[in-house]
């Protein structure tokens, strides 16, 4: 992109965000007049107040944060001044911990899938519902699977900015060497596949899985696996953990006998620390990945982007993993309307499109799938065309507290420490202990 | 000296004095020992509300804490030892006990000794002595995040340098940090060598103060180099490495930034210690109250394993 175009994508954003901000704005206030809110008049909201934030990451997301959004949102509420938190997703939970204990809840803050649940339960997030945002708007205007996440016993606590969706991605011109010309479309076909693109060397070492499934966190992995094959993480009504199905325990299999049997890469081969994902220096011909891949290859090596095939993994039933972020108001702020302003200020088109391509990922609000940025990532179109099939973690208000049980008993399994009926019966005992069942 | 001469006055005044009575002068002498206190108690209260207020206060809480269901949104809630039958049958507690029990006994007297041979070498006339102490020393003074991202690096199973080095005299490499018969090792070798820095330094602080004449008249007497350390250096080291040995116990109890950067417990939790089980109670699961009774837990071990070091090594005030 020349730097005029960048120029002018900049100017049209800018007067997108603050259209939009403007539209909800007025349409807010005709929904209610009488809580402080964005509803009032910009020069009435003002106050001093603070954002956390996983999303605008690095040097580069905080520089869009800052020198392009902010001043935007302080052209139209210039009596606003926002402190910023950074963290990431992984950092966040001490973040709000602290916050919460030490009753310094940030007034904006955005959270992750399942995370809105427990805080909106606990009475820590404010109930935007009553400031006249309806699931019925947000679904008219946002991904229908990703509302859902931001909405506790009715209401709307959260509104949604981004998506985030892990599925299967092919480097093509490995397959083509190996005599493959499409991603498999079965599970037994996967398993051959990956056998025949696996490369060890004389000595046995690997030096190319055959399918990677351990650059991905390993409870977002086998999600993944399980809503492929049409398993879920907890029943219907979210009173008790369901992984342990025999949907669930297939899906762990599969990815034991990937290690362990057909030996398609070896355990340490990779993990969530690589710097480089194994697709993009060719350590790997298929594997499970994230959909910001295709962001990480454009700055690594943008000639393998045409390689990159995305594909669903093949199980009982077609099936996708999906996150998100959203963003979220503390019940608490003391500036309710300038909170209120700053969350709808970044869930804009505007503003949203711009964090979404720093990030590498998929836009919540539909107006923005046809962007030029959606329509330049094949993988943010391959999860937008099957969002259908996604499905997301969490549910039950307990669920920060039992996620991160997942991923050990997971690796005990890939481990060989427990079959996996043994390792995912023991984790639904420990679910259904801290349930209160 | 005559009688005559002795400065008999003198000794009549002073007789007098003496055999005052010590009565009317009991009131001056307490009003005096009073201020004395008074300034006392005025010069420690700063000490003491800071220790009450920051040290006291929060170990109170912490133990008050460990008796209550409390999870950050709602007011604790009472029950009893709970907590503690919880952390009884919780296996990966256990498991970090037992792998902080595992990581201690092997990070702490190995970097002693090691600690204890560099110092003696670095505390003879060698060339560019100060550059090797500073180099000693540097590990303890870079964050331990920093630290742990250099030992990522040389555990990397493909581009790492332990493998490299491994490949060139024939041994396969391994998932140092992914296998977990390796990884509990690989964190313990990183805990290992980060804490020689400063038992390096106390020692040889502790061995500047051992007098060079009992090496001498050792050597008058033609004790060797190895009965010299043995009968020397070793008894004089005594105190140091009492105070070396408690504070390398409490800080292997609570390792935690290593564990945190390098693994994050795993994999399947086979390196998660004591510290890192109390974090992910705390910040992940929102267990304050359990977080709190594993903290105590984390204290009855400290003071246990303090007492019996001090018991080992027949630790003295001196």
């Amino acid at each position: 992109m020349t730097a005029s175009g960048a120029t002018r994508r900049h100017v049209a954003l800018r007067y997108s965000a603050l259209g939009t901000a403007a539209v909800l704005a007025l349409a807010l206030s005709a929904c209610s007049a009488e809580e402080g809110s964005a509803t009032e008049d910009s020069d009435t909201v003002s106050g001093d107040i603070t954002l956390l934030t996983p999303i605008y990451e690095g040097a580069a997301g905080q520089r869009l944060l800052e020198d392009e959004l902010l001043p935007q949102f302080y052209e139209q509420y210039p009596d606003v001044t926002v402190t910023v938190d950074y963290t990431n997703f992984a950092r966040l939970n001490e973040k709000l911990t602290t916050g919460v204990v030490s009753g310094l809840v940030p007034d904006v803050m955005m959270m992750g899938v399942g995370w809105v649940e427990a805080f909106a339960d606990k009475g820590v997030l404010a109930n935007l519902s009553e400031s006249g945002i309806s699931v019925a708007d947000l679904e008219k205007s946002t991904t229908p699977e990703i509302v859902q996440a931001g909405v506790w016993e009715g209401d709307v606590y959260g509104v949604p900015i981004m998506l985030d969706a892990r599925f299967g991605v092919a480097r093509m011109d490995l397959l083509r060497e190996a005599g493959y010309d499409a991603p498999p479309s079965t599970w037994a076909e996967l398993v051959e596949m990956a056998e025949a693109l696996t490369v060890r060397s004389d000595s046995g070492s690997l030096e190319r899985a055959g399918f990677d499934v351990l650059s991905l966190d390993a409870r977002q992995m086998y999600e993944t696996m399980l809503f492929s094959s049409g398993g879920t993480l907890f029943n219907d009504d979210n009173t008790a953990p369901a992984f342990n199905s025999d949907e669930g325990i297939e899906a762990l299999e599969s990815v034991v006998d990937l290690i362990h049997t057909s030996k398609v890469e070896d355990t340490g081969f990779s993990s969530t620390k690589e710097t480089v994902n194994p697709l993009i220096n060719g350590r790997a011909a298929m594997g499970i990945a994230h959909n910001n891949l295709w962001t990480q290859t454009l700055e690594a090596a943008p000639e393998l982007l045409p390689e990159l095939e995305p594909f669903l993994i093949p199980g009982d039933a077609p099936g996708m993993f999906v996150g998100g972020t959203l963003a979220t108001m503390s019940k608490g702020s003391e500036h309710p309307a300038a909170a209120q302003a700053l969350l709808e200020f970044l869930a804009s088109p505007g503003p949203a499109l711009a964090a979404n391509e720093q990030r590498g990922n998929i836009p919540a609000l539909t107006e923005l799938l046809d962007s030029d940025y959606a329509q330049g990532n094949r993988l943010v179109q391959f999860s937008m065309e099957n969002l259908d099939v996604a499905k997301r973690e969490g549910g039950p208000s307990e669920w920060l507290g039992l996620r991160g049980e997942i991923a050990p008993a997971i690796e005990s399994a890939l481990l060989a420490q427990k079959t996996p009926k043994q390792a995912l019966d023991d984790l639904a005992d420990l679910f259904t202990s801290k349930m209160g069942g | 000296m005559s009688a005559s001469t002795r400065p008999a006055p003198t000794t009549r005044l002073l007789r007098p004095a003496r055999a005052l009575p010590s009565a009317p002068r009991r009131p001056d002498r307490s009003r005096s020992q009073r201020k004395l206190s008074r300034a006392g108690w005025l010069m420690v209260t700063p000490a003491v509300a800071h220790i009450g207020l920051w040290t006291a206060l929060p170990v109170l809480a912490t133990f008050a804490l460990s008796l209550t269901d409390y999870n950050i949104f709602d007011a604790p809630r009472w029950i009893g030892i709970d907590n503690y039958i919880q952390i009884w049958n919780d296996p990966t507690f256990r498991l970090a006990t037992w792998n902080t029990v595992v990581y201690t006994f092997w990070t702490v007297p190995v970097s002693m000794a090691i600690a204890m041979v560099i110092a003696v070498a670095l505390n003879q006339n060698l060339w560019l002595r100060t550059w090797y102490r500073t180099a000693f020393f540097l590990p303890q003074v870079t964050a331990t995040v920093a630290i742990a991202m250099v030992w990522l690096w040389i555990y990397n199973p493909q581009q790492g340098l332990l493998n490299a080095a491994l490949s060139v005299i024939g041994i396969p490499g391994q998932a140092w940090l992914a296998n977990p018969d390796w990884s509990l090792w690989a964190v313990i070798l990183v805990g290992a060598w980060q804490g020689i820095g400063i038992k390096m330094l106390i020692y040889i602080a502790a061995l500047q103060n051992v007098d060079n004449s009992l090496y001498e008249a050792a050597s008058v007497d033609g004790a060797s180099v190895v009965r010299k350390f043995f009968a020397i250096t070793l008894p004089m080291l005594k105190p140091a490495t009492f105070f070396v040995l408690v504070i390398s116990i409490i800080g292997a109890f609570q390792v935690f930034d290593q564990i945190y950067v390098l693994t994050d417990g795993g994999p399947a939790n086979a390196t998660t210690m004591m510290t890192y089980e109390v974090y992910r109670s705390a910040f992940q699961n929102f267990q304050m109250g359990l977080a709190s009774a594993q903290s105590v837990c984390l204290f009855a071990f400290l003071l246990v394993m303090t007492l019996i070091s001090r018991r080992a090594t027949r630790g003295d005030d001196e």
